[in-house]
């Protein structure tokens, strides 16, 4: 793959996608609730909730499930300690599955806010919004499986808590061989947007060696 | 021979080019004095403004919010002007998030532990145990991977000033819908309203979803230095407590003896942290039997479950809250992703003391949004409380046209009934928190009658977004029958078309342009002029050039 369609590609993935401002967690007296709600498929508990699950309905290109998976994945400061630059990160930012497959996550929130484990860019006629949803309160785990569709596609993990993704919390999964890496994935690839981090005086230092490389050559050219 | 003579025609056109209006003022006059004045030319013609296409004032209301409506048994009155509060999240604040139905929890929005009512502690009918969580999002702020700013909120038409706010804990994303990047209706400026009942037994968590450390300052509401447990309460981290770090949470109790209009915000670098937007009105009520609070009012404004000891002396009552902003402050979260290079930004290479605010907001909107939703809507003869503060850096010289309101508490202390008088000017220092009392009589002396009466800032960079008027913190007193079906206001002034633009708070629009086209246009070129400006261009290389040449020439000469 080109890198020009690489970075097409990656910026489809970066654009923000999907919400549901319109919904709401149980609590302890209603106990486990699943409904469905602004379209999504909803199961919720004190916990948090796992949105659009889909256990057994195969997408359109898929004769059978492939495999299954079972990932558990961390989240919260502690993962970011590593990065210099982040706050907030997850056990594992890349999750590779073969086309087809059944995925079961585990989120582990280890924080005291809430985090959540979003994938989008699914089909829409399996998932509403093209998206499967985690999210996990402050000290609390949550599991949710789905199904992926059959074509080799990267698509975007994050939390989309306000800043969260930037600060860390983004990821890809990796279906069959992908569409090539997406930007700004802790441990994985570079930001698009990245400072450049220069010193104080790089300006100077610049200057002076422009001024050095100039008289140098004046000095050589002149002397032949 | 050939430089002299392009020496020459360099020199003719120089003095052929140069501008008449630029002789010296003796030429001038000596020339007037035998040839009269210069033949008559046009001055440019006007530009046409620049055509943009206003966005909806009033957008539409498919779920019926702006209605009277009883939800969760709890009565929740109208909001009439064009965007309400979801009345599902009020119904959820006054019950509590944890005692209504699923559905109704549901369509707030909240999380089911965002406000948790328990026990009624002195049976009086209503709850006295509060457990009310806030998390901090950051609006407008930057991004390593997408371009602009990320989880959007419009304080007017084009102006998105980064911010951080404290909110009511939530469920889900923090965007509206699939496509936008709009930060989603709870999540605003201003941080929500919070009200609370004298004597109420209130913890305060504080789930810091933000990437900086913050904490929860009660200012001027009753709580102890430490909590039962002994650990700080203050919010203050450098005589009580240890600031709560990303992915934290801490709790703050108080069981506030006095009632009164208080404040809450961050107290972590207060001067940067509270003027990105850390900061919010803390209403504690008069205890009352059966007296359901609405716990929070997000965006402030209309409190659509008002308290009983409102009603006992008014019909409605309103939040006001003001804040300025730095733009030179605001836009640090916006030019970097990397949280060591912000901190670096906001909290040493910004100096507040070389500040000036630019953008001025009531309820977390600058005019012309303020009326959308910041319109003081009341009937003939009603009487209105306004609770205000003002969170901006600069004071506020608060004024009401067709009335005159009436302080009747300041700081949250009653003030003595002798020293009550109306007033059409009201100065707020920072911080400063008025009850005023607002009565709709058409005696000549507190109301002058029906009409649209703007109130606003009387200092005059408050009435401006970065210098541009009407912008800022005005907004207007209706009364009922001005405003149309879906809550516009039938003004009968200017258009609004051109305030409904980007292009006219970027300053690009003649600001008469509306009803005088042409007359006070941007103007065409001279282009006359331009020619001979770009002839003395022109002449002044040549004659440079020459001399330059002529001087090399005579060095070589003498090596």
């Amino acid at each position: 793959m080109k890198p020009g369609s690489l970075l097409v590609a990656g910026l489809i993935f970066l654009l923000p996608l999907a919400g549901f401002g319109q919904s709401g967690v149980d609590h302890s007296k209603h106990g486990v609730d699943h409904s469905k709600h602004g379209g999504h498929q909803m199961s919720l508990d004190p916990g948090g909730m796992v949105m659009n699950q889909n256990h057994d309905t195969l997408p359109r290109d898929c004769n059978e499930i492939s495999r299954d998976y079972d990932f558990t994945i961390h989240a919260g400061r502690d993962y970011a300690s590593e990065v210099p630059g982040m706050i907030y990160g997850m056990s594992q930012h890349e999750v590779r599955v073969q086309p087809c497959s059944r995925i079961t996550v585990t989120f582990v929130n280890e924080d005291s806010v809430r985090h959540q484990w979003m994938v989008h860019g699914l089909p829409a006629y399996l998932y509403p919004a093209g998206m499967f949803h985690i999210e996990a309160s402050g000290g609390h785990r949550k599991t949710g499986t789905f199904i992926v569709p059959g074509d080799d596609r990267s698509y975007l993990i994050h939390c989309d808590m306000a800043q969260h993704m930037e600060k860390g919390m983004r990821g890809q999964l990796v279906v069959g061989n992908g569409s090539g890496d997406l930007w700004g994935v802790a441990g994985i690839s570079d930001e698009f947007y990245r400072f450049s981090y220069l010193p104080v005086h790089a300006a100077l230092l610049a200057a002076l060696v422009l001024v050095f490389a100039f008289l140098a050559t004046f000095w050589l050219t002149r002397k032949r | 021979m050939t430089r002299r003579w392009l020496f020459i025609l360099a020199l003719l056109i120089a003095l052929l080019s140069y501008p008449t209006q630029w002789y010296p003022m003796p030429l001038r006059l000596k020339l007037t004095e035998w040839f009269g004045a210069a033949g008559f030319r046009q001055l440019p013609a006007s530009l046409p403004a620049e055509a943009a296409e206003p966005e909806i004032f009033c957008p539409p209301d498919p779920q019926g919010w702006r209605n009277s409506q009883m939800i969760e048994n709890v009565d929740i009155i109208a909001s009439t002007p064009c965007v309400a509060d979801n009345p599902y999240t009020v119904a959820a604040f006054v019950r509590g998030s944890n005692n209504v139905s699923q559905a109704t929890l549901h369509k707030s929005g909240l999380a089911a532990d965002a406000v948790e009512k328990g026990r009624d502690l002195d049976g009086d009918g209503d709850p006295d145990e509060i457990h009310i969580r806030l998390e901090v999002a950051e609006l407008n702020g930057g991004s390593s991977v997408v371009p602009g700013p990320v989880t959007q909120y419009e304080i007017a038409p084009g102006i998105r000033p980064g911010l951080w706010v404290f909110a009511p804990k939530l469920v889900g994303m923090a965007v509206e819908n699939f496509e936008s990047n709009q930060a989603r209706r709870s999540l605003r400026l201003p941080s929500p309203a919070i009200r609370i009942e004298q004597g109420d037994k209130v913890r305060i968590t504080l789930e810091n979803t933000h990437y900086m450390p913050h904490t929860l300052h009660l200012h001027g509401a009753d709580h102890g230095f430490t909590d039962v447990s002994g650990e700080g309460n203050d919010g203050v981290p450098i005589t009580s407590e240890m600031p709560v770090m990303p992915g934290a949470a801490r709790s703050y109790e108080l069981s506030p003896r006095h009632a009164g209009t208080m404040f809450y915000h961050c107290h972590v670098q207060p001067h940067v942290h509270v003027m990105m937007g850390l900061q919010g009105l803390f209403i504690v009520e008069e205890n009352r039997p059966d007296n359901w609070l609405q716990t929070m009012n997000i965006g402030a404004g209309l409190v659509r479950a008002p308290s009983r000891a409102l009603r006992e002396q008014y019909d409605r009552e309103y939040d006001l809250h003001y804040l300025d902003l730095d733009k030179e402050l605001s836009e640090r979260i916006q030019d970097q992703n990397d949280p060591r290079l912000i901190t670096r930004s906001m909290h040493r290479e910004y100096d507040i003391t070389d500040s000036a605010p630019d953008y001025f907001t009531l309820n977390g909107r600058s005019f012309p949004y303020t009326f959308r939703e910041s319109l003081l809507v009341g009937e003939d003869e009603e009487r209105i409380r306004l609770r205000v503060v003002n969170g901006g850096a600069k004071g506020i010289a608060l004024h009401t046209h067709g009335h005159k309101f009436t302080a009747t508490h300041r700081d949250g202390v009653a003030l003595p009934e002798n020293t009550h008088a109306p007033q059409d000017v009201i100065w707020l220092a920072t911080s400063q928190r008025v009850d005023l009392a607002l009565e709709l009589s058409n005696d000549g002396l507190h109301a002058y009658g029906p009409g649209i009466w703007p109130f606003h800032d009387h200092q005059y960079n408050g009435v401006t977004s970065d210098g541009i008027g009407p912008g800022g913190n005005i907004s207007a007193i209706v009364y009922a029958q001005y405003l149309d079906e879906a809550g516009w206001p039938q003004t009968r002034g200017v258009p609004f078309d051109q305030y409904f633009t980007q292009a006219f708070y970027r300053k690009e629009i003649p600001v008469w342009e509306s009803y005088a086209p042409g007359l006070f246009s941007d103007t065409g070129f001279d282009w006359l002029m331009l020619l001979r400006v770009l002839g003395l261009a022109l002449a002044g290389g040549v004659i440079a050039a020459l001399a330059v040449s002529a001087l090399f020439r005579r060095g070589q000469g003498r090596s």
